[in-house]
């Protein structure tokens, strides 16, 4: 008695064909794997990291998280009670509210100081040392209620080394709007 | 054909033996994450990613005494409380310094005393880049998890693959039994820094 085989018979080159084809789309598809699983967490993160500066000139408005931001004041000194070779920084911003849903467009608002070795300071409470009448940080802004064309004053205090005070440039960061932040120019002296 | 099924056994067995090693050796989840240790010594300037930290001086007592909302509280232990500290400084933004933890001679580990509740001088110190910032982080261990110890300061307490400062406690003295050579009947939190109870001097920095 003889087996009598059912299967087809495989063609070598059709299999060969079939193999490169396989292995040229796991190399497309493994990439575009990994981009689709790390969409998320990168997007997460560009939108959490200031990262990407834009210069503005002292004295210019711009744009930014549906208001317009200006520097209006930059000033330092030996004031409270610091440290040694420490100083208080105040920055005060003229802020021309466009968009008035501040909980929505200054979320995670973050006032700071750069200096030109990239290093940054975020706000500090100085005893004894206040922000100038009227000014608010960026907490109290996002609810103070503002409308639609009020210009309002934002600031914060700052406590930064003395070798940083020289080149230091306050910065602003939002929600909205990162990974771009803004970086003034200081006031001329 | 029997030198092929052999052979082909053979595979077979290897691939097992292999899949049951990396098994078990595989590595839990959380230690493939875990932060990475910098390793440094007392008084050295030790940085991390976003930190540097210098551990300045470790105080052994048997009791704490602490004011809290105007309130004087004696602590007590049945081991022993270890107030060490540290300058801290940011290295590239301003940042905070949360976790401390005492890593005793066998692994065993002991995370920052909560019986203090919130003050000013324990963690999350808020540091910033270029000032020098002192911050406690206070420890109630066993006795006889003094010789050998290391010190783990890190950013937050679950850091996934941040940097974490290892501070070796060698220089420490102790005794032939372990024990720190001194040990205060008790330390004054609230005093001022630099000074210590019953007149006697702390270790390490002087």
């Amino acid at each position: 008695m003889s087996a009598v085989s059912t299967e087809p018979a495989v063609d070598p080159q059709a299999e060969r064909k079939w193999r490169r084809g396989g292995l040229l789309a796991l190399a497309i598809l493994l990439p575009l794997t990994l981009a689709e699983t790390s969409y998320d967490s990168v997007r997460e993160w560009l939108h959490g990291e200031d990262l990407i500066a834009r210069d503005v000139e002292f004295g210019q408005s711009v744009p930014f998280g549906g208001s317009g931001w200006k520097l209006a004041d930059l000033r330092g000194g030996k004031a409270g009670r610091l440290p040694d070779h420490a100083f208080a920084v105040i920055a005060t911003f003229t802020v021309t509210i466009g968009d008035p849903d501040l909980r929505k467009q200054w979320l995670g608002c973050k006032l700071m100081l750069t200096d030109a070795a990239g290093r940054r300071w975020l706000p500090d409470f100085i005893s004894g040392v206040s922000l100038p009448e009227g000014a608010m940080n960026c907490a109290q802004a996002i609810f103070s209620g503002a409308r639609k064309g009020d210009v309002i004053t934002v600031g914060d205090t700052f406590i930064v080394p003395e070798d940083a005070v020289k080149t230091i440039r306050p910065a602003v960061g939002l929600g909205s709007e990162r990974p771009w932040y803004l970086r003034f120019q200081r006031p001329p002296k | 054909m029997r030198i092929r099924v052999l052979g082909n056994l053979a595979v077979l067995c290897a691939t097992v033996a292999l899949s049951y090693g990396m098994q078990v050796t595989k590595p839990h989840y959380a230690d493939l994450t875990a932060p990475i240790p910098i390793d440094g010594a007392m008084n050295d300037t030790v940085r991390a990613r976003s930190f540097a930290v210098r551990l300045d001086k470790v105080i052994f007592a048997r009791q704490l005494k602490a004011s809290q909302f105007g309130q004087e509280k004696l602590l007590t232990t049945s081991g022993l409380w270890v107030v060490a500290t540290t300058s801290l400084t940011a290295t590239g933004a301003s940042t905070a310094v949360a976790d401390g933890t005492w890593q005793g001679p066998t692994g065993l580990r002991y995370h920052q005393t909560e019986r203090l509740g919130y003050r000013q001088d324990m963690p999350p110190h808020g540091v910033d880049p270029g000032l020098d910032k002192r911050g406690l982080f206070v420890f109630e261990v066993p006795s006889d998890q003094i010789r050998g110890a290391r010190l783990l300061i890190a950013a937050r307490q679950f850091g996934p693959l941040d940097a974490q400062a290892r501070i070796s406690l060698d220089a420490l003295p102790t005794g032939a039994d372990g024990q720190p050579s001194d040990i205060l009947p008790e330390f004054d939190l609230d005093a001022a820094p630099g000074q210590t109870s019953q007149g006697q001097t702390p270790q390490g920095k002087t």
